[in-house]
């Protein structure tokens, strides 16, 4: 793998060709634009181009109060939408000097997770469609519409969630809240195993995803990816082991590795942190402390003591950071959104050079990329 | 797997290394440290950090302080520790160059190209610095400056 190539250059031989992916294809799952140079079927250069729907968002934060950039942080992703409120929101909290209260530490882990299991079953879904495994996105679809189910009843909105608040949360569980998560919990658990047992006996999937697009930890590394990609070839890097945030430190998990680095491996990843995230659910249930759910007093103009601050989570896709610079008004001075899949995205082209043009589909799928994101 | 030796020390190796170029070093939590650097230096330190294990270059900002000053701000962390170093350099507003960090940090490219389109700031030795977001058309309007007034609406 060389790390060199990020400009494509004219095709020079009669044997290669300039191939371009995009910007609208029905595999993407946003705009982007993906030139190849081929040599017959061997891709020998690939460069990314991105900025299809830049929408400006680090601009326009700028101008915004602190309250108003809330529901506008959904925007960012909105399989991701909660962990962004929530990165955000401990940012706020730091520069503010307040924390939130113990109940609504265990309704953002909740909803974190939750967020997070959504985001998985329609990424391995869109990732199935692309390797023309169609049956799995349709039941992937299936299983998710109950997870989103359950965030509807806890937030009111099925995508753009915005739950989170400076010290608290919007609103508390709805009553019976437990037993309809847990009925909803274990069935989508029996249905995950099934489904890993389906991908893991199927000897064509295999072939056609086992030894692709192969990342070793120090490749992966020296890109800079993080998430599932990196966490697919052996390194345990999950930063709510590393940097336990909320309550993470009160629970039990494992952070779920594989050591292949190939596209195998990285949904092989995702599948299994959905039960792990489950079973983080089960326990946030079950330890939930009663309480408050908000601070009693949230002032509605936010105005922090001059000061920054770098926030950052573990997204669906990887690490979220927002690098907020206050100086002391009630909009931020600066606004930086480091996103997840812009790291991943730029990985891309260095890892599908000298594969093959069948196989691109396959591995971008894999990364889960976001495009609202990598965009912002 | 946590690397219990890599912690916030380094800010001290990192100021007794680099006497002259670093300077306001502060750690106001646990996982977070905060140091100015010397733009000339840039490449140098980011070297020492790479090889005192910080192999993670997270983000790459730009900051402006209008009318003289701007400021790029790089997050560099470690894969094996959750500390998250910011450093800091000041660069003057009417010639904004700093050194590229590419040839250490392959994953410098899109966040100085990103970096360069939006706010103007040049990096040098970067091996292909053009617009990452932006249409070519914007290059040089470099919108996240505080003057900036606005593209025309040509529709």
């Amino acid at each position: 793998m060389t790390h060199e190539a990020t400009q494509i250059t004219s095709p020079t031989k009669p044997s290669e060709i300039l191939l371009h992916l995009g910007p609208q294809h029905p595999l993407q799952p946003g705009p982007f634009l993906l030139d190849l140079k081929i040599e017959g079927e061997t891709i020998r250069e690939a460069e990314l181009k991105i900025g299809y729907i830049h929408k400006g968002m680090e601009k326009v934060f700028e101008d915004r109060t602190y309250l108003q950039i809330l529901p506008l942080t959904d925007r960012i992703c909105y399989l991701a939408s909660n962990s962004n409120n929530d990165v955000y929101c401990r940012g706020v909290e730091e520069l503010l000097g307040i924390e939130p209260t113990d109940r609504a530490m265990y309704l953002r882990v909740l909803t974190n997770e939750l967020c997070r299991l959504q985001s998985h079953l329609l990424g391995i879904g869109e990732y199935a469609t692309d390797v023309g495994f169609l049956t799995m996105f349709i039941y992937m679809v299936r299983e998710r519409e109950g997870v989103v189910s359950l965030l509807e009843a806890i937030t009111g909105s099925r995508l753009n969630h915005n739950y989170a608040r400076f010290g608290g949360v919007a609103n508390d569980l709805p009553p019976g809240y437990k037993e309809m998560a847990l009925k909803t919990l274990g069935e989508l658990k029996k249905q995950i195993k099934s489904h890993d047992e389906m991908m893991s006996s199927d000897s064509i999937y295999q072939r056609r995803t086992k030894g692709v697009g192969v990342l070793t930890p120090k490749e992966a590394s020296e890109l800079g990816v993080a998430g599932p990609p990196l966490r697919a070839t052996g390194v345990e890097y999950d930063l709510r082991r590393m940097e336990p945030y909320l309550v993470y430190d009160d629970l039990d998990f494992k952070v779920i590795t594989q050591n292949d680095g190939d596209v195998f491996s990285r949904v092989k990843v995702r599948l299994l942190e959905i039960l792990e995230s489950i079973y983080i659910i089960e326990q946030c249930l079950d330890q939930m402390p009663s309480g408050p759910y908000k601070q009693d007093v949230t002032p509605y103009i936010t105005r922090p003591k001059a000061g920054e601050v770098y926030a950052r989570i573990e997204d669906p896709r990887g690490e979220m950071g927002m690098y907020i610079i206050s100086d002391g008004s009630d909009k931020p001075y600066r606004f930086r959104i480091r996103g997840p899949a812009f790291a991943t995205a730029q990985a891309l082209p260095p890892l599908l050079l000298g594969g093959y043009v069948a196989d691109v589909a396959a591995i971008a799928a894999s990364m889960d990329s976001c495009t609202s994101e990598v965009d912002r | 797997m946590v690397d219990e030796k890599i912690d916030k020390t380094i800010m001290i190796e990192l100021s007794n290394t680099f006497k002259d170029a670093v300077s306001d070093v502060d750690v106001p939590s646990p996982n977070r440290a905060v140091a100015r650097i010397d733009p000339g230096k840039v490449k140098d330190i980011m070297q020492f950090l790479l090889d005192n294990g910080f192999d993670h270059l997270s983000c790459v900002s730009g900051v402006d302080y209008p009318p003289d000053k701007m400021e790029v701000v790089y997050h560099v962390t470690s894969y094996s520790a959750p500390l998250v170093i910011t450093l800091k350099a000041s660069i003057p507003r009417d010639d904004p160059n700093i050194d590229s960090l590419c040839g250490i940090y392959w994953n410098a490219n899109w966040y100085e190209r990103e970096t360069y389109e939006l706010y103007g700031i040049k990096f040098n030795d970067c091996p292909y610095m053009k617009v990452l977001l932006l249409v070519e058309e914007m290059e040089g309007e470099w919108p996240l400056r505080k003057d900036y007034a606005g593209y025309p609406d040509l529709t």
